[in-house]
């Protein structure tokens, strides 16, 4: 899972029959975890109702489909969660064991934070 | 998912028989505010998508079997062609 922030809506008429009654947000990743997210955005199905501004929990491949109650949606990205609260530790980023890989993604989160 | 825009189809003579008959576009994945990003991705049109429309592709085996089918030789497929998107956040 993913933590990022809901920055818009997207509408398409024409989509996948199954994908009707799904609501679809544009989210901003608040650190890159692959370089797929070059994009710095996914577009997430919406089952709990959040809004734009609303930092978000996001689920990536097949448990997302899961967690949608129905495995036959053609998703890959959903929102399982708003979050209420962040409690947050930079000094975690000073860890022993800290590699440069969470170091640059927990400073993501820092700055997304901030 | 993530959003991108149609720049072209293509079309390969010697191909594996996953793609034969299959409608193949060439698709520049867009950052949310629209602006195109040096990637290139080659996805099956699941709808009726083509150059110029901005689209929603879909990545991964289990979204192509429910899509296209489980004998197409791709992963990323579009889903939905977008009519239009609102921005608000950061």
């Amino acid at each position: 899972m993913i933590l990022g922030r809901v920055i818009g809506h997207v509408w398409a008429a024409r989509r996948d029959a199954r994908l009707q009654r799904a609501k679809l947000l544009v989210v901003r990743p608040h650190a890159i975890y692959e370089p797929a997210f070059a994009t710095r955005h996914l577009v997430a199905t919406d089952d709990v109702d959040a809004g734009v501004g609303d930092d978000v929990i996001v689920c990536l491949g097949a448990p997302a489909r899961a967690s949608l109650g129905d495995n036959n949606m053609p998703v890959d990205a959903a929102v399982l969660g708003v979050v209420d609260r962040i409690e947050w530790r930079p000094e975690a980023m000073q860890a022993p064991g800290a590699g440069p890989g969470i170091k640059r993604a927990l400073g993501g989160i820092e700055a997304a934070l901030k | 998912m993530i959003l991108g825009r149609v720049v072209g189809r293509l079309w390969a003579t010697r191909q594996a028989a996953g793609l034969t008959g299959r409608k193949m576009l060439l698709i520049r994945p867009e950052t949310a505010a629209g602006r195109e990003t040096n990637r290139l991705v080659v996805a099956v049109d699941g709808l009726a998508a083509g150059p110029g429309d901005r689209v929603i592709v879909a990545h991964g085996s289990r979204v192509r079997d429910l899509t296209v089918g489980a004998d197409v030789a791709d992963k990323d497929i579009v889903i939905g062609i977008v009519d239009g998107h609102e921005l608000k956040g950061r």
